[in-house]
């Protein structure tokens, strides 16, 4: 006997996950080239660990080992990088990440969809779909939502499990108005009890009625009591089946899995012709034994298959046990019992802050976020502490990387300073992200800014909720308040931004 | 504890001055009933032996109401004498009953919703329902509730209570449902959406603008509206204020809820608990029956409470039988489960009796089959007969082996032959003059009832009109001398005016014994609406099947097609007539706003709800408009200059009233101008009006040269209208042509305008 082959073979890795990482085109100025070199996106560090490291712990944690990294091809000599550095590999141990690049070549432009419907070939498994800049919140494992999908898609015939985080408005008086209008979350129907997504309002929808919310009747007529809220804000992350894909190259109109096809997925769950069309190709029946015929037999399982039966369950009173049986109710059910349910998993704000970083307020308020819960986060090693000045105040919500030097009277609030940076004397900085290799000179006054990498910041600058593009230098007593800095004067840079630019038009905030 | 029982009793005193009030409105506004209720209210029809009424005092005295006001429309005089006879009007019973008769006028909940704001009877919040309720709901803890959030917002003006249950259950109407949309943490309802069976709504549309208020909501399906509404005082003056208000939930609710105006608020009670049904159609009369045999309204039972003091006896199986010993059984007979047998009936041998409701003093003859029939008091089943599904009114002979089929009805006193045969949903009645004969003085009512005549005219039409027919197929139906006629089947002449829950075909689907099978209910979207070439456009073609009437006799749809013809035309004369009494209250109204002085503002409004109204065209407002101004100029024989002033005062004051109607056409004001006063006594003063008009910018230049150039201002091309005569419409043309060389000169020498044109 061969155990150890056997063993192998049942190790079959239930899911792959995907990882999209795209231009990141909200995040601009942030996000364009330096010099020849690229920012990636998902290596944009958050409370000084990039992006990326989020959703890759999320990964590690929840036992997922496959994982596919789609990047743009520009980008992937630092991506690699990052793969391979120790920080990943001591962080991410049992992942094995299979890096893939996408670019002009091959005639995508970083449409999700293309994007998936191009890497169908390396995907064998249901799959989990996951932006690159989604930072969950420590209390909400993945596996909560990979459960939800464990326990649906065999017996209930789920395609798809989604997953939503409650949004909040940003306060007023926050700068957003002058970086970049926060995208409003589109509006939801989805049915509690059952966790079942039933409606996306997409930006078409809105096109085609912009006064009131069209639902059809059959959505209603199957899920009765169902909930709408427009506080919802959608994690990109999506568990589904492997038959999706399918569907996807059927529907080549597609672009966005966001904003087109995940609202669509929703569709055929009540939409009977919709149903009789795709049913069979989203949902192929298969022979494998599974623990249905055991569930649906159980008396203690709740039947979230049948809605209407759920709800009566809790509400018995009125439900006449004579009930004649209409003919016409039960005729689908009988027809397919698969539901084609797209499951949802709603995380609420009070179980943690998750977001995602696809704008720049959410990368400020994200960064925020981490600086509010650790404390006094100032390089371990005694190097690095030794080029901090004694006489330097540094406030304990505030975070420092390694190898940064800090001059004396600089006082540093609620910051993050990256690493290698230098931070001259008499500098007032006050909420901001400052990124690696900075280099502020004396004087300078910084408040609610974002820092592309190696900007410098000339003596006694002052700047207000500004936002600048690696490499942008500002001059010595200039003044900025509530600007995006690009580097424009720089004509190498400019040819390569344009580029990036026009090539990464709908990547949908990857 | 005795000093803090005396505190209680004070609070209870405190509380006991305001008397909790409801308001029963006991018309149906519908036909849905026909022919059961063509001599007798609908809220007096039987449920389970005890009138609609019964049960709905019933169940407001569960609810610890003391005062109740019943609006009766038809047939008041009846349930005068049913309020009168029954256990509530009893000194002792703690409830005061008052009805209240509104005129024939009446014709939606919203008439007498402001009947009952004339009457102003109401003092302080109340409890407004249908008469034909059947609840056990606590409604007092709603009053409760709904107080308490007016102490917080004055603009919560009504809770309406709604029972949670599913989709499809059996009292919840597949015709005349409606989703609520409500806000997940207050239950304040944002947006009311009526959903009907067919053509089945397809769609629902909710606000955006809700979302923006209320981030997350609720979209609830599954809830029965029984209507049992808690109200504020303002609600009848809500109605006052807004004439148009028929339904109160599609048009008060949904009105309230989508004006910018009210600043009001609704909101719902989600009853969990208990039971609440409205017998608003005959398969809800077989579904509620059901719910009271099977004892979901407990404690609203046969046998403990029965609105009418009956006593029944519980049997094993839900059969109730009266427990006063009168009831008498043969011994080879078998009593069913779900039924219920009302006292001095007999029943006798072999008779089979299966989930069926039997009144009192009924006989039921040998070997009878009865299967969920609904027998009221008094009536003879003769031996053989079989019943399915099917309502048999009071006092009704149904001859010996006679069969009827599911879903027919047949009115009070009937007398069917032997051998009768009613096909499914037959409707059967007595002549009209034999109902009329024996109502009396209500039934003089009936006659002056407008609806109801042109109804019976059309019940008896094709039995006039095909004598052979009558005298051949009525007693194969009937059987031998029966006294009654059958209604007909399928939809009614005017069927596409009828509103829309109350088409045939959605009727359908609240009639007993109706599976509707037949019909398209998919309320599933077949089109893609998208513009992807792949669109999922098929048509649903396994739920549709050609429409088909179960109608036994196909005698019906020959005479409908003989009367196409002659409703079209009737239609023509009846659209004229329309359009004359639409013309003739404008008049007055405009009579009115000169003799009252009102302001433009005011009189403009006033045109402009008439013609919302009656639905009428905008020039005919216009030209009662003009030819009012017209005649308003009194005629100043041989002083140009006096009657120059009067016309200027009349335009100055008036004019204006001409373009406020709801739109602005210079051209046409200038051609009913024309036309009146060719017709009119103030031919001569044409030139005048439209100078002065033309000075008050109420007409243009080009206007004034647009109207010229077209052939009917000539008097060329059509006939004058209303006698106008041929001079007079070439006299002003010729009037409006001398003006027009004005302005060419006035153009040519320049800005001496004003003047000139006023010299004319």
């Amino acid at each position: 006997m061969d155990f150890d082959e056997s063993g192998s073979r049942l190790l079959t890795q239930e899911f792959i996950a995907v990882i999209l990482a795209g231009f990141g085109n909200e995040l601009t100025p942030l996000t364009y080239n330096h010099g020849e070199e690229p920012c990636p996106k998902a290596l944009l560090p958050i409370a000084n660990k990039p992006m990326l490291h989020y959703p890759l712990s999320w990964l590690e944690a929840s036992g997922i080992r496959d994982v596919l990294l789609i990047c743009p091809t520009a980008q992937k000599a630092a991506v690699t990088h990052y793969i391979r550095s120790d920080a990943s590999t001591t962080a991410f141990p049992s992942l094995r990440i299979d890096l893939q690049v996408y670019g002009d070549t091959q005639d995508i432009k970083g449409e999700t969809c293309a994007v998936l419907r191009n890497f169908a070939h390396k995907i064998k498994q249901d799959f989990v779909v996951l932006p690159c800049d989604f930072v969950p919140s420590p209390t909400f494992p993945l596996t909560r939502v990979l459960d939800k999908f464990r326990t649906e898609a065999p017996y209930d015939g789920s395609i798809a499990t989604t997953c939503f985080h409650e949004w909040q408005k940003p306060e007023k008086g926050t700068s957003i108005e002058e970086w970049n209008s926060v995208p409003i979350p589109m509006p939801i129907v989805w049915d509690e009890p059952s966790g079942t997504l039933l409606h996306i309002d997409t930006p078409d929808d809105i096109d085609r009625n912009d006064s009131s919310i069209e639902l059809n009747m059959s959505l209603l007529s199957s899920y009765p009591k169902v909930r709408m809220s427009a506080g919802m804000l959608d994690t990109h992350v999506y568990v589904c089946r492997r038959s999706i894909l399918d569907v996807l190259h059927e529907k080549s109109s597609f672009d966005s899995l966001r904003e087109e096809f995940i609202p669509w997925l929703c569709k055929p769950q009540y939409s009977r012709s919709k149903r009789r069309k795709y049913g069979s190709s989203l949902s192929p029946s298969s022979n494998s034994p599974s623990q249905g015929l055991a569930l649906q037999h159980a008396t203690l399982h709740t039947r979230s298959m049948q809605p209407s039966l759920h709800i009566s369950s809790t509400s018995s009173a009125g439900e006449p046990r004579t009930a004649p049986s209409s003919p016409i109710d039960s005729e689908d059910d009988i027809e397919d019992r698969a539901s084609l349910r797209v499951g949802i998993v709603v995380h609420r704000t009070q179980d943690g802050y998750a977001s995602r970083a696809n704008t720049l307020y959410s990368y400020l308020e994200l960064n925020r976020h981490f600086l509010a819960q650790t404390s006094w986060t100032l390089p371990s090693d005694a190097e690095s502490r030794a080029m901090i000045d004694s006489k330097a105040q540094i406030s304990t919500d505030s975070m420092v990387g390694h190898t940064t030097k800090v001059e004396e009277r600089t006082s540093i609030k609620r910051s993050v300073v990256g690493k290698h940076c230098i931070i001259g004397k008499m500098v007032k900085i006050v909420g901001c992200v400052i990124l690696d290799h900075c280099v502020i000179s004396d004087g300078a006054k910084l408040d609610g800014c974002i820092l592309g990498k190696n900007t410098k910041v000339g003596t006694k600058a002052e700047l207000v909720r500004c936002v600048t593009q690696a490499g942008f230098e500002v001059d010595a007593g200039e003044t900025f308040r509530n600007d995006k800095l690009e580097v424009a004067d720089w004509t190498a840079t400019q040819e390569s931004s344009e580029d990036n630019e026009d090539s990464g038009e709908s990547t949908d905030g990857e | 504890m005795p000093p803090k029982s005396s505190t209680g009793k004070e609070k209870d005193l405190g509380g006991e001055e305001e008397v909790l009030q409801a308001v029963i409105l006991a018309d149906s506004f519908n036909k849905r009933f026909r022919p059961l209720t063509v001599s007798k209210p609908r809220c007096l029809l039987p449920v389970c032996n005890a009138t609609l009424l019964e049960w709905t005092f019933e169940s407001l005295a569960l609810a610890g109401v003391q005062e109740i006001f019943v609006v009766c429309r038809s047939f008041p005089e009846q349930v005068k004498a049913a309020i009168q006879d029954s256990k509530w009007s009893k000194p002792a019973s703690g409830i005061k009953i008052v009805p209240i008769i509104t005129s024939k006028q009446t014709f939606t909940p919203g008439d007498a919703m402001r009947d009952i704001y004339t009457h102003s009877i109401i003092t302080s919040d109340f409890v407004l329902v249908m008469g034909d309720l059947v609840s056990n709901v606590r409604i007092d803890e709603v009053v409760r509730i709904h107080k308490e959030r007016r102490k917080t917002n004055k603009d919560a003006i009504m809770t309406m209570v709604v029972k949670e249950s599913g989709v499809s259950h059996r009292t919840r109407s597949k015709g005349d449902s409606s989703v609520f949309v409500l806000d997940a943490h207050t239950s304040e309802c944002l947006h009311y959406e009526p959903i009907i069976g067919v053509p089945p709504t397809k769609h629902i549309r909710i606000p955006r603008e809700i979302l923006a208020e209320h981030p997350e909501v609720q979209i609830r399906n599954d809830l029965i509206d029984c209507m049992i509404d808690v109200c504020s005082v303002e609600v009848p003056s809500l109605f006052q204020d807004n004439f148009d208000y028929g339904d109160i939930r599609r048009d008060f609710v949904s009105g309230v809820l989508s004006s910018d105006l009210l600043m009001k608020n609704i909101h719902c009670y989600v009853a969990q608990e208990g039971y609440a049904a409205r017998v608003a159609d005959t398969r809800s009369y077989d579904a509620v029956s059901k719910d009271i045999l099977s004892r979901w309204t407990f404690p609203l039972v046969p046998d403990d409470n029965h609105p009418s003091g009956h006593l029944y006896e519980h049997l094993r199986g839900n059969k109730y039988i009266a427990k006063d010993n009168t009831v008498s059984l043969s011994r080879t007979c078998k009593i069913n489960s779900n039924s219920l047998i009302g006292s001095h009936t007999s029943i006798a041998a072999g008779a089979t009796i299966t989930s069926s409701v039997i009144g009192q003093r009924c006989t039921i003859g040998a070997d009878v089959v009865l299967h969920n029939a609904y027998i009221f008091d008094d009536t003879t089943i003769g031996a053989g007969s079989v019943i399915k599904q099917s309502i048999i009114a009071s006092k009704v002979e149904v001859g010996e082996g006679s069969v009827i089929e599911r879903g027919s009805l047949v009115g009070d006193k009937v007398v069917l032959g032997k051998n009768a045969r009613l096909g499914p949903f037959e409707r059967v009645s007595r002549r009209k003059e034999d109902v009329l004969k024996e109502l009396g003085e209500d039934g003089e009512d009936l006659e002056e009832d407008e609806d109801s005549e042109d109804e019976w005219e059309e019940v008896e039409k094709p039995h006039d009109h095909g004598e052979h027919l009558d005298q051949e197929n009525a007693p194969g139906i009937l059987g031998e001398g029966s006294n009654g006629i059958v209604w007909p089947q399928g939809p009614p002449e005017d069927d596409e005016d009828a509103d829309e829950v109350e088409r045939f075909d959605n009727q359908r689907l609240m009639r007993l014994g109706d599976t509707a099978s037949d019909l398209e209910q998919s309320d599933d979207e077949d089109d893609d609406s998208s513009a992807y070439s792949d669109s999922d456009t098929e048509t649903d073609a396994s739920s549709f099947r050609p429409f088909s009437h179960t109608s036994s006799r196909s005698s019906f749809s020959l005479h409908s097609s003989t009367f196409e013809a002659a409703s079209s035309s009737l239609h023509g004369l009846s659209d004229a007539a329309a359009e004359q009494e639409f013309r003739n209250e404008l008049k007055q109204s405009v009579k009115r706003a000169f003799e009252e002085n009102h302001s433009l503002d005011n009189a403009a409004v006033e045109l402009k709800t008439l013609r919302m109204a009656s639905n009428g065209k905008l020039r005919t407002v216009r030209e009662v408009v003009v030819e009012a101004v017209v005649e308003k100029m009194t005629i100043v024989e041989g002083d140009a200059q006096g009657q120059r002033k009067e016309i200027a005062e009349v335009v100055d004051r008036w004019g204006e009233l001409i373009d406020r109607i709801g739109g602005v056409d210079h051209e046409e004001t200038i051609e009913i101008l024309q036309h009146h006063c060719a017709k009119s006594a103030r031919l001569p003063l044409f030139g005048q009006i439209l100078a002065t008009l033309y000075q008050e910018d109420l007409v243009d230049e080009d206007d004034i040269r647009a109207w010229h150039t077209k052939p009917e201002a000539k008097g060329e091309g059509k006939h004058p209208k209303h006698g106008a005569t041929l001079e007079g419409i070439k006299h002003c043309w010729s009037v409006g042509g001398k003006m027009i060389e004005q302005f060419n000169a006035q153009e040519s020498s320049d800005e001496d305008s004003d003047e000139e044109s006023e010299d004319e």
